[in-house]
C-alpha cells in the first residue's frame, strides 16, 4: 500500500464538526431543567463538513502547497495530518518525524521570559531538554533577541515575539514539516533569513506540506499543489496549473458573486 | 495516558515549574503566601471554635491545621483543575499534546505546596508540644491515596466541563460545601453515629482522618478507613482514566 518513495499517503479522510452556536451550546441547567440528556433527538444538529473523502500522496523529499478560499478545509487537513485531529473516516500514513508547525508560539506565557518560553515551546514541539539547550544559542542568534532573553515576552513587540516563536519552530528537525502560513514574519532581512532556512530543509529533503495564499511562494517552493474547494479536493497537480486554475475561478467569482457555503 | 504523561514528563515539569513561579512572580511575599492562606484560617478557626465555642478540643490549632493542609491541596487543585482543559485552549488543538498534562499540572503543583506546608505543620505541633512520632512513616500512603484520588476527580470533571461549562461554577459552591462536611475543624466524635456513613460517601473524610491519627494522635492511621478511602479513590481513578479515554481525542473540536 504505502509506497517507500511516499513521505505522506492520505487515503480518502473526511472530518465532521458539529456546529456550536451559542445559544445552542449544551448547558447543565438546560440539560437537567428540560431533562434534555434523555432525549437526545430533539436537539437539533447541524454539522460542518470540513474535510469531505481527501486523498493523496506527498513524495519523499517534495513540497506540496494547499490553496483555497478561507474555510475550504485547508487548516482541518493540516491538523488532521498533524494528528491534531483524529479523522471520522479514512488513514493517514507518515514515515519518519513529523513538526507540524500550525501555529507558532505555542505555550507562549506573556509573563515568562523569553528564556522560559522557548523551553517551553520546544517542549510542545517534541525536543528534549538536551536538543533545546544545545540549539538555544543558536535560536536567539536567529531572533536577533540576544538583548531581550531574559525579559518577560509581554514587553515584546509583535514582531519580536513571531521572531522568537519562528526561531524555535525551525530549529526542529523533521522529516516532515508542516508549516501554516508561517512563512513571512518579521521585517524584510528576517524574512530573508527564513526564506533561507526554508531553502536548507528543501535542500536536506525534508518533506513539506504548507498553507499559503501567496502564489508566488506557492511556485517558487512547490513542486505540486491541492486546490482544496468547500472540504473536497478540487485539484491536484502541478503548482503553476493549480494556481492559474484557481485564480480564473476567483476572479470569475469576484465578478459574479456567489454565496459562499 | 501514562504513557503519554510518561513521554511528556519534561513538558509536565516545565508546566509545573512555571505554574509554581507564575503564582509568585511580581509579588514580594511570593511562596510565604502558601503559608499564610492556612496560617490565617487556623487562626481565626480557632478563634471561633476555641474561644467562642469551646470546643474543648486541646491544642486546637494542631488539630485543624492537620487537616487544612490536605485539604488546600485538594481544594485547590481540583478548584483550578476542573477548567484545566478549556483553559488549555493555546494547547489543544494546536499542537500535538497529551490534554492529561494540563489535568495533572495543578495536581503537581500543588503537591508541592503542601510539601512545603509540612514543616509549618510540624512546628506548629512542637510549638504546642505535641510528638509526632513513627507513624508518620506511612503519610506516603495517604498522599498516594489523595493523589488517584485527586487525578481520578479532575479527569472526570476536567473532561465533563469541556461539554458542560457550567460544570466549573457547580464545582467551586460544592467544594465550600465539601469543607464543612469534611472533618477539619471538628473531630469525627462529634458526628452522630447515624450520620456517619454518610460522611464516608466524602472520600476525603477517612484521608483527612488518616492525617490527623498521624499528626494530632501520634497514632497509626485505621486500616478499615484507609483500605476503604484506597478502594474508592483507585475506583475514581479508573473512572476517570475510562471517561477521558473515552472523550479525549474530541476535545481538540470542542475546546
Amino acid at each position: 500500500m504505502n509506497g517507500s518513495n511516499d513521505a505522506i499517503v492520505v487515503d480518502n479522510i473526511s472530518k465532521r464538526f458539529r456546529l456550536m452556536t451559542i445559544p445552542k451550546q449544551a448547558s447543565f441547567k438546560k440539560a437537567i431543567v428540560r431533562f434534555e440528556f434523555l432525549k437526545r433527538k430533539r436537539r437539533e444538529e447541524r454539522y460542518v463538513d470540513a474535510v469531505r473523502h481527501v486523498s493523496f500522496r506527498v513524495p519523499r523529499g517534495s513540497t506540496l502547497g494547499l490553496i483555497g478560499r478561507n474555510g475550504s478545509g485547508k487548516t482541518t487537513l493540516m491538523r488532521l495530518l498533524a494528528g491534531v485531529y483524529k479523522p471520522d473516516a479514512g488513514s493517514i500514513a507518515i514515515q519518519g518525524d513529523i513538526a507540524p508547525l500550525l501555529s507558532l508560539g505555542v505555550g507562549f506565557h506573556p509573563d515568562m521570559t523569553g528564556r522560559e518560553n522557548v523551553k517551553i515551546n520546544g517542549l510542545v514541539l517534541g525536543l528534549s531538554p538536551k536538543e533545546i539547550e544545545a540549539r538555544f544559542d543558536e535560536i536567539v542568534d536567529f531572533a536577533e533577541l540576544q538583548d531581550f532573553i531574559d525579559v518577560p515576552i509581554r514587553t515584546y513587540s509583535s514582531g519580536m515575539y513571531m521572531r522568537l516563536a519562528f526561531s524555535i519552530a525551525v530549529s526542529v528537525d523533521p522529516d516532515v514539516l508542516l508549516l501554516d502560513e508561517v512563512l513571512s514574519v518579521g521585517d524584510e532581512s528576517f524574512a530573508e533569513k527564513c526564506l533561507t532556512r526554508m531553502r536548507k530543509f528543501k535542500e536536506q529533503g525534508k518533506t513539506i506540506v504548507l498553507v499559503t495564499h501567496e502564489p508566488g511562494t506557492l511556485k517558487t517552493w512547490c513542486d505540486s499543489a491541492i486546490w482544496m474547494d468547500r472540504g473536497a479536493l478540487r485539484m491536484h497537480g502541478d503548482a503553476a496549473d493549480v494556481v492559474a486554475a484557481y485564480h480564473r475561478e476567483l476572479h470569475a467569482s469576484a465578478e459574479q458573486p456567489v454565496l459562499a457555503g | 495516558m501514562v504513557h503519554s504523561l510518561y513521554r511528556s514528563r519534561w513538558l509536565l515539569y516545565e508546566l509545573v515549574v512555571q505554574d509554581l513561579v507564575l503564582r509568585y512572580r511580581g509579588s514580594v511575599l511570593g511562596f510565604v503566601w502558601t503559608l499564610l492562606n492556612p496560617l490565617l484560617f487556623m487562626a481565626v478557626y480557632t478563634l471561633v471554635f476555641s474561644v467562642y465555642f469551646k470546643s474543648g478540643i486541646a491544642a486546637f490549632p494542631v488539630f485543624l491545621i492537620t487537616g487544612l493542609i490536605p485539604w488546600q491541596w485538594f481544594m485547590t487543585a481540583v478548584s483550578l483543575g476542573t477548567s484545566s482543559i478549556v483553559d488549555g485552549g493555546m494547547y489543544v488543538g494546536k499542537a500535538v499534546f497529551a490534554p492529561a498534562i494540563l489535568v495533572v499540572v495543578p495536581v503537581l503543583s500543588n503537591f508541592v505546596n503542601f510539601l512545603l506546608s509540612l514543616p509549618i505543620l510540624l512546628a506548629i505541633a512542637a510549638i504546642f508540644g505535641m510528638h509526632v512520632g513513627w507513624p508518620i512513616l506511612v503519610l506516603p500512603v495517604l498522599i498516594g491515596i489523595q493523589f488517584l484520588l485527586t487525578i481520578g476527580t479532575l479527569l472526570l470533571l476536567a473532561t465533563f466541563n469541556v461539554f458542560f461549562r457550567d460544570l466549573q461554577q457547580l464545582v467551586a459552591i460544592v467544594l465550600q460545601l465539601l469543607f464543612y462536611l469534611t472533618p477539619i475543624f471538628y473531630p469525627i466524635s462529634a458526628v452522630p453515629e447515624k450520620l456517619r456513613p454518610f460522611l464516608f460517601l466524602n472520600p476525603m473524610a477517612p484521608i483527612i482522618l488518616g492525617y490527623q491519627r498521624i499528626f494530632y494522635y501520634d497514632m497509626l492511621p485505621s486500616w478499615k478507613l484507609t483500605t476503604y478511602a484506597l478502594i474508592v479513590s483507585i475506583a475514581v481513578f479508573f473512572a476517570g482514566r475510562y471517561v477521558f479515554e473515552r472523550y479525549k481525542d474530541a476535545l481538540p473540536d470542542y475546546v
